[in-house]
């Protein structure tokens, strides 16, 4: 996991040359709770890092979903939106939300590596 | 303030239970995952803490008159044995709670929401009158409520009676071991099941062995989430969002519940309503696309706001994002297009029939 950044909003990062593919982390959904909604920028939009991005709806509670951070969407996961339990079930992987081309990749110095998050949620993720 | 708990509050930090405050009292929310228990209850069985709920006994001489000359449904009707769904109205024949009625051999057992219980045992004293006593026997009785198809095949094993193989809405008060126990067939899901009341210190041992039986019938612990999704399927109001002080029976749909023909608090109110009719009235709608409809979301037609949501969730058991509201009268007809405003977004509905699902309680 070590190509993962995290943030403190429980959001993570995953570099990919000049793009990076974002999502919520596995603690982020067990707080959640059953996800039954998903709404995604479009592709072409253009997100600013710490801005919200997105919604997530659990059972629970509507949540915004903050931009880890900032560039153009290249491409969205649509087939999570007629899925959203992806994010409880494999919240790194098949919940992947949108990839981003990278607009300033000094941003990316301002996520937390692995362990760096783990000791932030104090628990293993 | 320190949140009350129920006898089973150790079973369910075990069970990993995500306890919230619900009315001051410490409950899970959750287990695992809330709609894997609502799933759960409709295929199989699930157990639900409803400890919470405040019992009240209404005994003495005068004790049927009393409670007869208060409530809007006729116990007249219901037998020893026997429990019926009733309300407390105000004199604008508004709810004060709902509640169901156990009629004993010589009391009424009157089971209320917890939020409403201390509201309600006040209500009830300012109302007394001789020959009559009101006990407040909240913290006596834990409550636990099996609930689903294989209920039936665990509660008959573990309190060894066949005094189960009863009607829908019937009870038995059984003794085992000098622990008085009291076993309905009832719940709050719209399938079939049981409420199991039984003396608050000793209740884990119960716990302890439905969870043993139910093991082979898929039984799990539910948690308040599920709960809520299983009455809204089952199109069973809750106080607190279809129920509350300025709503009354006719615009609740329960208009079955009010008979005209005895006297109640609230009945000369009430007897005008169902003259001139009502102005709002609750109705289920049915989502187009994905948005959980919460309570208080306005709702729209072409013309503007006529209405708001009083409950709504994911369905897991129909796979479809419900709810129920107030609707002006105009609109609360099914097959009615409305638009639900989640989030400043309008989103489409349809007015529908509820319950949801076929409610399986036994007849």
């Amino acid at each position: 996991m070590s190509d993962f950044k995290f943030t403190k909003a429980h959001e993570w990062v995953r570099v990919q040359g000049d793009a990076a593919i974002i999502g919520i982390t596995d603690y982020a959904q067990s707080q959640l709770g059953d996800i039954v909604f998903i709404e995604l920028p479009k592709p072409g939009e253009m997100i600013k890092k710490s801005s919200q991005f997105g919604t997530i709806e659990s059972t629970k509670a509507a949540s915004e979903l903050y931009a880890p951070i900032s560039g153009k969407v290249i491409q969205i996961n649509n087939e999570l939106i007629d899925n959203p339990q992806w994010v409880n079930e494999s919240a790194l992987d098949k919940g992947w939300m949108a990839k981003i081309k990278l607009e300033d990749s000094e941003e990316l110095d301002d996520l937390l590596d692995e362990s760096a998050y783990k000791e932030f949620v104090g628990k293993e993720i | 303030m320190d949140l009350k708990k129920t006898p089973f509050y150790q079973k369910h930090l075990q069970n990993k239970g995500r306890i919230v405050d619900f009315s001051g009292w410490a409950l899970p929310v959750e287990y695992k995952s809330t709609l894997a228990e609502a799933e759960a209850v409709r295929k199989n069985c699930g157990i639900f803490d409803a400890s919470h709920m405040g019992e009240i006994v209404i005994r003495g001489v005068n004790a049927f008159s009393f409670l007869q000359g208060l409530v809007p449904n006729d116990l007249s009707i219901i037998n020893i044995g026997q429990m019926q769904y009733n309300l407390f109205l105000n004199q604008s024949g508004c709810v004060i709670d709902d509640l169901m009625i156990y009629r004993m051999k010589n009391s009424f057992f009157c089971v209320v929401n917890a939020s409403n219980k201390d509201k309600v045992v006040k209500w009830l004293n300012d109302n007394i009158k001789p020959g009559v006593e009101i006990v407040d026997k909240s913290m006596e009785y834990s409550l636990l409520s099996v609930q689903g198809p294989e209920a039936v095949k665990i509660i008959e094993k573990v309190f060894d009676c066949k005094g189960v193989d009863s009607e829908y809405l019937s009870f038995k008060e059984i003794k085992i071991k000098e622990e008085e126990i009291i076993i309905s067939r009832s719940g709050y899901t719209g399938e079939d099941g049981f409420e199991i009341y039984l003396p608050w210190e000793n209740s884990n041992q119960w716990w302890d062995k439905i969870i043993e039986e139910g093991n082979s019938f898929q039984l799990k612990p539910c948690g308040l989430g599920s709960r809520d999704i299983l009455r809204i399927e089952a199109g069973y109001p809750l106080y607190g969002h279809e129920l509350d002080e300025t709503i009354n029976p006719y615009e609740a749909c329960l208009d079955w519940v009010v008979k005209l023909n005895k006297n109640f608090v609230g009945k000369e109110k009430l007897s005008k309503v169902k003259d001139s009719g009502v102005k709002r009235k609750r109705v289920g709608f049915i989502m187009e696309g994905r948005a959980i409809p919460r309570q208080g979301y306005p709702i729209h037609s072409k013309l503007g706001v006529i209405g708001e949501v009083s409950s709504g969730t994911y369905s897991p058991n129909i796979s479809k994002f419900i709810g129920m509201a107030y609707l002006d009268k105009d609109y609360a007809k099914i097959g009615e297009e409305v638009e639900v405003e989640v989030r400043g977004k309008l989103y489409k509905a349809k007015i529908a029939k509820f319950p949801f699902i076929n409610i399986k309680t036994k007849r």
